[in-house]
């Protein structure tokens, strides 16, 4: 591989439940699609919102086409149990045999994290995944991973098979994974969140427990719904405070005025201190997406986005 | 103000689960309930899975002990929402809860101790997928009698799609099955032995099959564990049908939360309907943290005298050559926060013209700051006592 060709072959988008981690992944497959890589794009069997964002048909299970140079699948853990045993089985009769018996079915659902882990082989697979002339099915693989607790203990289950399992080709696999993961050249680990409190400290527990506890790098910060500020730090002080009456003060129209610019303000104020949390607390490469007025829920939001990212980070 | 459907909850009803996708202010909103339950002279129990710290401060909850804890009444009063009942809160602490039901239920204390030091053991008892919904209602069962609360308000987990909550609990209980666990711990004692059970026999041949994989001893303990968790608990299979009895029953009311996004209104309809099926009670929709249009018309031909005369007013003289634009942004934030407002108003409009004939819809507007203390969650709580539903077109 030549040192032109980016080394990056998975990113890992997380953050909490509601700040726009899928809008993320929906606008990173976008940019890198355009930049002409083959990009596939993973969730972790939900109730699918990607193929809204990028306006395509409904992603299920099979990866499929959803746009150009984009594939999408949503994985479901217990289709991804099966193409791991037929993958390492080599036998179709043992496979059927195991597969096909309602007790073995039962009992691989009780094994915890055996879901995850699935999905996860199935993530790092397809970033190995050739096609027929030899080159790579996928330049690059994004998975939209669950939120903060939940990523968590998605991406803790490598980890805890290569500490329980005994030698064996799960526990092969999951070391495989496992150094995928751990390898900032190979895989970057993109935390969303938005400028407000909770997310923020949610954030920095997030980002603590990935590289503390985890030892998996996070390699960008992304964060959404930030509004350009308006007002300075003055300006924001004097609206914070009482004014002297104008003309006009006392009417509908004026008090419309003063309570937006005072919420206006309000929310400038914490959006730099959360912004200043941040970038304290880890210091690392940054992207700001804007807040849109009409949400970040369409295709036409996605092509705002994916062309920040290019003109902001992807150059 | 009139009190709106909400309020009439807090009486009608001994559990009110407050349930939606991650991000929405369930938990606040769970939180906020149980002020405006206390205001009204209720002894409530607000039993909330992962709080923000300074919510959990808010309520008096020890992060660390996860013990129940009261707000105490002066904090009410000085946050200017005096209450006469009491608000307790408890953080659900999965593990815990978890050990808490081997220790009670086990044979002996030995075989409790074996299986809490047992590695797997602990590996599932944090992290099987399920536990922490099944573990909810665990305790959700276990409070419900008790006699010091007359409401219990349930924060449900913060799971990626809301319906998990109802769903996971069964598919943990289909997991540990016994049927399936009898079958394999056959196959493991046989296993391996020369055996006449041909079903035992076809076992092993699919457990050496699956053992390729995994190596060596791993799935056989595993067995072992899980089919020692069934015979504690004496069958998950009817603990789980008395709870999904209880959820079903008149004492129990759904509250369902969104945010005007939607992704998050989805998943609050798929809730709505799947409660329905289930002939559980969803007593209202929330469409939480709605931006509201602030005061006059953006079009009015004043605007721009008005924004001038402000920004003077401001400036408390003449301008400084840097900020003679201040008029024109104080009139573009004026214009944005109508712009947002008349998004959720559409969003709203979308929602009530489809769905206010099955349930109420209410609006809760949106704070200009999180919520985190006692004065706040008041704030909210007023909101959602007086909230009306809002009628479709």
């Amino acid at each position: 591989m030549s040192e032109a060709v980016p080394t990056v072959k998975l990113v890992i988008v997380t953050g909490k439940g509601g700040v726009g981690k899928t809008s993320v992944a929906a606008a990173l497959a976008q940019a890198h699609a355009k930049s002409g890589r083959r990009v596939l794009v993973a969730l972790c069997n939900v109730k699918e919102s990607l193929s809204g964002l990028l306006g395509s048909e409904p992603i299920d299970w099979q990866v499929r086409r959803v746009a150009q140079n984009i594939w999408g699948v949503n994985m479901d853990p217990e289709r991804c149990v099966e193409e791991y045993g037929a993958m390492t089985l080599h036998s179709k009769a043992l496979f059927a045999l195991l597969f096909n018996n309602k007790f073995l079915r039962t009992f691989l659902r009780a094994i915890p994290g055996l879901h995850e882990w699935a999905m996860l082989g199935k993530v790092w697979w397809h970033t190995t995944e050739l096609r027929e002339n030899g080159a790579f099915a996928y330049d690059l693989v994004i998975l939209d991973a669950p939120a903060t607790g939940h990523g968590l203990d998605m991406l803790r289950v490598p980890k805890v098979i290569v500490e329980v399992v005994p030698p064996g080709i799960l526990r092969r696999d999951a070391e495989k994974a496992w150094a995928l993961f751990q390898d900032p050249l190979r895989c970057q680990v993109v935390v969303v969140t938005v400028p407000e409190e909770m997310p923020t400290t949610e954030t920095l527990e997030l980002a603590g427990a990935m590289q503390g506890e985890l030892r998996i790098p996070v390699g960008r910060l992304v964060i959404n719904s930030v509004s350009a500020p308006l007002f300075s730090q003055a300006e924001r002080a004097a609206v914070g405070a009482e004014v002297p009456v104008f003309p006009g003060s006392e009417g509908l129209l004026a008090g419309g005025l003063r309570a937006a610019a005072r919420e206006r303000c309000e929310r400038e104020t914490r959006q730099a201190h959360q912004m200043k949390r941040l970038a304290e607390g880890l210091n690392l490469p940054t992207t700001y997406l804007p807040l849109l007025p009409d949400g970040a829920a369409t295709p036409e939001a996605i092509g705002v986005l994916a062309k920040r990212f290019l003109e902001a980070w992807l150059r | 103000m009139t009190d709106g459907p909400l309020a009439a909850l807090l009486s009608s009803h001994r559990v009110i689960v407050s349930c939606g996708a991650g991000g929405v202010g369930k938990t606040t909103t769970a939180a906020a309930l149980g002020v405006a339950a206390a205001r009204r002279g209720k002894r409530v129990l607000v039993l909330t899975i992962d709080p923000a710290r300074r919510l959990a401060e808010a309520l008096g909850i020890d992060m660390q002990s996860a013990e129940a804890m009261s707000v105490e009444p002066a904090r009410f009063e000085e946050a200017g929402y005096p209450a006469t009942g009491q608000l307790t809160a408890m953080m659900l602490d999965t593990k815990r809860t978890f050990d808490g039901l081997v220790l009670k239920h086990s044979s002996s204390p030995e075989r409790a101790e074996k299986l809490l030091a047992n590695k797997i053991y602990q590996q599932i008892s944090s992290s099987l997928a399920g536990t922490q919904e099944y573990m909810a209602m665990e305790k959700l069962l276990a409070v419900q009698g008790d006699p010091r609360f007359d409401l219990i308000i349930l924060d449900t987990p913060p799971t990626a799609n809301a319906l998990d909550f109802l769903d996971a609990p069964q598919k943990l209980v289909d997991a540990l099955d016994s049927a399936a666990m009898r079958w394999f711990i056959e196959a493991f004692e046989s296993s391996g032995k020369f055996s006449l059970n041909l079903l035992a026999k076809s076992a092993s041949v699919v457990l050496r099959g699956l053992g390729k994989i995994t190596g060596g001893e791993f799935l056989g303990d595993m067995a072992q564990v899980l089919s020692q968790l069934d015979e504690l608990f004496g069958g998950f299979k009817e603990r789980a049908a008395l709870v999904q009895a209880f959820l079903a029953s008149s004492e129990v009311c759904f509250v369902l939360v969104a945010s005007p996004s939607p992704v998050a209104i989805q998943e609050g309809l798929f809730f709505a309907d799947r409660l329905r099926a289930s002939r559980m009670r969803c007593a209202a929709f929330i469409l939480n943290q709605v931006h509201m249009a602030p005061a006059g018309d953006p079009g009015s031909p004043r605007l721009g005298e008005v924004a001038e005369g402000y920004a003077q007013a401001l400036r408390g003289g003449a301008p400084s050559p840097l900020d003679d634009d201040l008029p024109a942004r104080l009139a573009e934030a004026y214009a944005g926060a109508h712009r947002i407002a008349k998004h959720d108003a559409g969003v709203l409009q979308k929602l009530t013209s489809e769905w206010s004939a099955l349930m109420p819809i209410l609006a809760i507007p949106r704070l200009a700051q999180d919520v985190h203390d006692v004065k706040l969650l008041g704030q909210v709580s007023e909101f959602l006592l007086q909230a009306q539903p809002v009628v479709g077109a």
